[in-house]
């Protein structure tokens, strides 16, 4: 695969005296594509990222970008832009000098640097903050900030540390926006880490799951969504998570509760399994599963139920419109093809 | 009086005990420095006199000038200082950035080079500096201050390193900045504060001396606090002229003291807050 921005994982390890953060790592990223490293604290994303970055030697293994080897090359001979996660502006320089500096470091004539500097502000929308200390800027500000210094350079790479952490809700939503918006009308490849599932989700053309130092699953975040591969994927991923029920499969279909639900996998034999029911895929119906409705959480255009199954506890998201009040006793159901069904003793996907 | 009246009332006779027992000394320089000798050893003291310059005049013009002196004091404490700083603050990012094999003893070294008796060693530092005839030498002096100096500035300025949190340092590798430029370009801007703090108190110590440096110097090379004992003699003390360079030694510090003030606050808070730079 040839084109700028390619990346090319190859069985990283990275132990910190007996523990393993990174148990060998490996994926690609494309050229031009928008990838993120989801994954809860202490997973290995932020060291997979500091890996790519030459910040940290991997322990074994190999990590090439447009095919060359750089695993022993320093960082700053990289051509690797990030933002971080405190966004790291040099507080005794202005924004301008803050944007300006990579492009110093680049070598570039002042007659260069000038037209770079504000054409990365325009596209951030800091043109009127140039003469400012980053002290003097709201914490948006100085996220945009950080976001032009990344840009200016044009670098082949830009990672981007869970960038939104630090905004408050609403700025983190159209930030998000904006960021996928400048990633797509530079066409850079961008490697982004967060542990905020619904930020990978929103962002991403492709995600890299990680847990405990391993990637547990790579793919559209619209088919990990669909097929997570492992009970621990599917629990990360969603908001509220996937109901995870344990039952027996026998013969194509679960029993949960004392009632049978068919499910897709049609496949004989009987055998421990557990169910997984996202939120959203729970149906009110007759004849399913009786629930008795204990608690309601109203989000506004939907609801969330926390239903009691005869003992097992199962969360529900319904349409604002039939909001059954708490106490009431219904029965629910699942489609077949949205009953995920896991092994109780490997964890994977059947 | 209610309780809370006398409080202030007391705390504020205490303060200015304190005060005046600390600003006298100078007090009294300053006074007698003004005064003739007959005014300073006029019974009972005299609180209104006739002011004169004389005292002056005869230390700074007269046949025991204290100008070489005070030349002396500022070789030996600007040389000082600026040796110290260029070897102090390479070391001291070392010690707080740097992993290598001894780091931890390095920095229970320095720390433990401020603990030693400066009378302890005063006389093998004579020894060796005889040795290799450099008693009486500006090198010689400048040399053995950096022995206290450098650890002491090392030690001051390894905190206000720490405080830079790490993430700036490695913006700065990724923009392209070897580690050589990332200190000059961003970490010691950041730290300017610390550095003009620990400036300030190195030039002070060399300045204030004493010990050593009547050890060790000798008629070519005799700073201003040695020199002030030319005026104090077995027969008689010249108190007027004594106070005189008294308060002359005393100028550099407190013009020091008035011109980094700004600076000496900002170091010192801005090191007492500790960042989220260690790791």
């Amino acid at each position: 695969m040839s084109g700028r921005g390619q990346v090319r994982f190859d069985g990283i390890v990275k132990m910190h005296g007996e523990f393993a953060a990174l148990k060998g790592v490996t994926f690609d990223i494309e050229p031009g594509e928008f990838f993120a490293l989801l994954g809860p604290s202490g997973s290995g994303k932020s060291t997979t990222l500091r890996i790519l970055a030459g910040l940290d030697a991997p322990s074994a293994g190999r990590v090439f970008i447009d095919g060359q080897d750089i695993t022993a090359a320093d960082a700053c001979d990289r051509d690797i832009a990030m933002v971080f996660q405190s966004y790291a502006l040099y507080p005794h320089m202005t924004v301008y000098e803050n944007i300006a500096f990579p492009l110093e470091m680049a070598k570039m004539s002042k007659a260069e640097i000038a037209p770079a500097v504000r054409e990365a502000a325009r596209k951030v929308a800091i043109e009127h903050l140039l003469e400012r200390k980053p002290g003097q800027l709201s914490g948006g500000q100085q996220q945009r900030c950080a976001l032009a210094r990344a840009i200016v350079r044009k670098a082949r790479l830009f990672l981007l540390d869970e960038p939104l952490s630090n905004l408050d809700a609403k700025l983190r939503l159209e930030t998000r926006t904006e960021l996928k918006k400048l990633q797509r009308s530079l066409g850079v490849t961008a490697v982004y880490v967060t542990h905020d599932q619904e930020e990978a989700m929103t962002l991403a053309d492709r995600m890299a799951v990680f847990m405990a130092g391993e990637i547990q699953q790579i793919g559209r975040p619209a088919d990990v969504f669909a097929k997570p591969n492992s009970i621990d994927v599917a629990a990360f991923i969603g908001s509220p998570p996937m109901n995870l029920i344990p039952a027996r499969y026998k013969d194509g279909g679960v029993e949960i509760a004392g009632r049978r639900l068919e499910t897709g996998l049609k496949e004989a034999g009987e055998r421990n399994v557990v169910a997984g029911i996202r939120p959203g895929a729970v149906r009110i119906a007759a004849g399913g599963i009786p629930a008795v409705v204990e608690l309601v959480e109203d989000l506004g255009d939907t609801a969330i139920l926390d239903l009691d199954c005869s003992g097992i506890s199962i969360r529900a998201r319904v349409s604002d419109g039939d909001v059954p009040s708490e106490g009431a006793a219904l029965s629910i159901t699942a489609r077949p093809a949205d009953i995920h069904l896991f092994d109780a003793t490997t964890r994977r996907r059947l | 009086m209610t309780a809370r009246r006398f409080r202030i009332i007391a705390t504020l006779a205490i303060t200015l005990l304190f005060l005046l027992a600390w600003a006298f000394p100078i007090l009294w320089s300053v006074l007698n420095s003004l005064k003739t000798d007959s005014d300073v050893l006029a019974y009972p003291p005299k609180l209104f006199f006739t002011p004169t310059l004389e005292p002056y005049r005869d230390v700074l013009f007269g046949s025991a000038s204290i100008l070489p002196n005070l030349v002396s004091s500022f070789v030996i404490s600007i040389g000082t200082t600026i040796i110290t700083m260029l070897m102090a603050v390479p070391a001291a990012y070392a010690l707080a950035r740097l992993r290598f094999r001894g780091k931890k003893f390095a920095g229970f070294y320095v720390l433990a080079t401020q603990m030693l008796p400066p009378v302890g060693i005063i006389i093998p530092y004579f020894l060796i500096l005889r040795n290799i005839g450099w008693i009486d030498t500006y090198q010689g002096i400048i040399l053995i201050y950096l022995s206290f100096s450098l650890p002491f500035a090392i030690w001051l300025l390894v905190s206000y390193f720490e405080d830079i949190p790490f993430e700036m340092e490695e913006a700065a590798y990724l923009d392209g900045a070897s580690r050589m430029k990332t200190l000059r370009r961003i970490i010691i801007p950041q730290v300017r504060g610390g550095i003009a703090v620990t400036v300030v108190f190195v030039f002070l110590n060399a300045w204030n001396e004493f010990l050593f440096a009547v050890v060790l110097s000798g008629n070519t090379v005799r700073p201003v606090t040695v020199a002030m004992f030319n005026f104090v003699s077995v027969e008689q003390t010249l108190w007027a002229k004594l106070a005189a360079v008294s308060v002359l030694a005393m100028l550099p510090v407190v013009i020091l003291g008035v011109v980094a003030q700004k600076n000496i606050v900002k170091g010192l808070t801005v090191g007492a807050v500790k960042g989220g730079g260690r790791r």
